[in-house]
């Protein structure tokens, strides 16, 4: 690591993403020079058609993605410098899944004490004190005990929320976060996400949920083909005539 | 969905099935022309016949004040001294010679059979331990990144798949045993570990694979490392989805254990074939083998059974 990244200079952006490209074995040109600063206790909200490099990109800022030229830089550390490591970034950066990605054999509780426990090496009390917090916030002070198996959507992405709150993150990055949920459910998961955002996280949402992107989003950014294709405010995004965008936005909507 | 009365019906048919079968084998038994001696098994399972205590040298048998039998050698030698024993053959003063027998001792002793079972027992034990211990490391190996590990991975598995398990217990007693000066029973235990870990590395790569990879995803992203997030994620999900599959195996290998009579290991099946010379019975032997050996496969089913229920709470 750099002598940087102690003198954190809290103006300078949290993540910046510098001309990333990302080519995949295959062939697919999924990111082409895509740029992108995340600004502390902003809410960014990336929308874009299915395929368009929206994952791709989120996937990226954790390094479960490579990327194939740029830079990227969490709190001014370099992702892509062979002498960071990429673990204790990643306990940096959490990630909320699409699929919530519970572990299926520990309990809500057990769920959200993993981490804490084996890579924070916290004490067993001091995990489950952190975690029973956490999870009342999120609405499941009465569901700790229970498996995933015995959750339904909305709480288990709830508790994966808690889970990555548990490591202390400074960001988080939520990939579709309710595109597997019954509509019934999205509502508690967008207020916990809301909560959040009022209380100052920085957070990357991959979301088709425009009402979300309306209300909370500080930055809302749109990505076609691999690109990023416009950045906006809220305001002037949904009046944009942005012509790819308003096809776009009249295919959701 | 089936009913109440369908069900019974099906069990009512199977008792009817099952027994003309077994009346058949027994009217067939009748038939041919043998007599079954199913007594004549037992001394070979138990044995309730007194042992003999036999003179290890020429000399005089003294028996002193406490009723201790000593045998004063002719030349030199330490006394025999017999502490215990139940009745005795010889009297003070008696002239014994090497071989003599000079008490018997009464109580009951296991058989060549019991013999045979507990050394099946314990090398099919052994070598699970073994095997599982094989089987998780390879494969581990045959997911790892690196292609050096999955390459030795798979050529383990292939070769061991590959060649009998008859012709592998030859190779390890007569050439690794001979390099390494391996006994016949370490040579049994190594070779059916390595057969057996063969197919648990398969077994186990499968259940790894069959974690979906959000799991990965979602340990990584939380700043564990991949031997973490193997041991605390994966394994833990991985070992319930092979139980079903091991405990075939486990049936396997306590049944192939029977090849390692053919390196002279006195187990179930080599006592069995000792047994058949020395009791001519042996329709009745190879009976009683068969369902001992039911009895250990049964028996191991049934802890791995419980152990699957246990593990299915998160279910
Ligand atoms: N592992 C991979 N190997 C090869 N190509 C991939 C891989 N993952 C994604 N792609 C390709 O990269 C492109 C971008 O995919 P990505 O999943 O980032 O899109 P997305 O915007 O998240 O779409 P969606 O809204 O459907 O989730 C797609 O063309 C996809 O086929
Ligand atoms: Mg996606």
């Amino acid at each position: 690591m750099t002598d940087s990244t102690t003198a954190s200079a809290t103006s300078m952006p949290l993540i910046q993403a510098r001309n990333v490209n990302k080519v995949f074995p295959n062939g697919c040109h999924a990111l082409k020079d895509v740029s992108l600063d995340v600004q502390r206790g902003e809410v960014v909200v990336i929308i874009g058609p299915s395929g368009s490099g929206k994952s791709t990109f989120l996937r990226t800022l954790n390094q479960l993605e490579t990327i194939t030229s740029g830079g990227i830089f969490v709190d001014q550390v370099d992702l892509t410098d062979k002498r960071t490591d990429i673990n204790v970034v990643r306990e940096e950066v959490g990630m909320v899944f699409q699929a919530f990605n519970l572990f299926p054999h520990k309990t809500a509780l057990g769920n959200v004490m993993l981490a804490p426990m084996k890579v924070l090496k916290q004490s067993k009390a001091e995990a489950q004190k952190t975690a029973e917090s956490l999870l009342e916030r999120v609405g499941l002070a009465d569901r700790m005990d229970n498996y995933p198996s015995r959750l339904s959507g909305g709480q288990q992405q709830r508790v994966a929320i808690a889970r990555s709150l548990a490591m202390k993150p400074k960001v988080l990055l939520f990939d579709e976060p309710t595109s597997a949920l019954d509509p019934e459910m999205v509502g508690e998961v967008l207020d916990v996400m809301k909560e959040l955002a009022k209380e100052g996280m920085t957070m990357v949402v991959v979301t088709h949920e425009m009402g979300f992107a309306q209300e909370v989003a500080d930055r809302v950014v749109f990505m076609e083909d691999g690109e990023l294709a416009l950045e906006e405010t809220p305001e002037r995004f949904f009046h944009s005539d942005h012509p790819r965008l308003q096809r776009f936005l009249g295919q959701v909507l | 969905m089936q009913t109440q009365s369908s069900r019974w019906l099906g069990h009512g048919l199977y008792l009817v099935i099952m027994a003309v079968l077994i009346s058949g084998v027994y009217f067939a038994g009748q038939k041919i022309d043998y007599s079954w001696h199913w007594e004549r098994l037992w001394p070979y399972i138990i044995n309730t016949e007194s042992q003999d205590i036999v003179a290890i040298t020429d000399g005089t048998a003294v028996v002193d004040a406490a009723g201790r039998l000593s045998i004063e050698p002719d030349f030199g030698d330490d006394p025999q001294i017999v502490n215990v024993y139940d009745t005795l053959v010889s009297r003070h003063g008696d002239l014994i010679f090497q071989g003599d027998t000079i008490a018997r001792i009464d109580g009951w002793r296991f058989g060549p059979i019991a013999e045979g079972l507990w050394v099946t027992i314990k090398i099919s034990f052994i070598s699970l331990i073994f095997a599982v211990l094989l089987g998780v490391m390879f494969g581990l190996m045959r997911v790892a990144h690196g292609q050096v590990w999955r390459n030795l991975a798979v050529t383990y598995v292939e070769v061991i798949r590959g060649t009998p398990l008859l012709v592998q217990i030859f190779i390890v007693y007569f050439f690794i045993g001979t390099v390494f000066d391996l006994d016949r029973f370490t040579a049994g235990v190594a070779a059916l570990s390595i057969f057996t870990g063969a197919y648990v590395a398969e077994i186990v790569r499968a259940g790894i694979q069959s974690v979906p990879v959000g799991q990965m995803e979602a340990a990584r992203s939380l700043g564990m490392n991949y031997v973490e997030a193997m041991a605390y994620v994966i394994m833990p999900q991985a070992i319930k989805r092979t139980l079903p599959p091991l405990a075939g195996q486990f049936i396997n290998l306590i049944k192939d254990s029977s090849l390692v009579s053919v390196i002279s290991i006195t187990d179930l099946t080599k006592a069995g074939r000792e047994v058949v010379s020395g009791s001519f019975a042996p329709f009745e032997v190879w009976f009683t083998v068969a369902v001992l050996y039911l009895v250990v496969t049964g028996g191991l089913s049934l802890l791995i059974q419980r152990l699957e229920k246990r593990l299915s709470a998160s279910d």
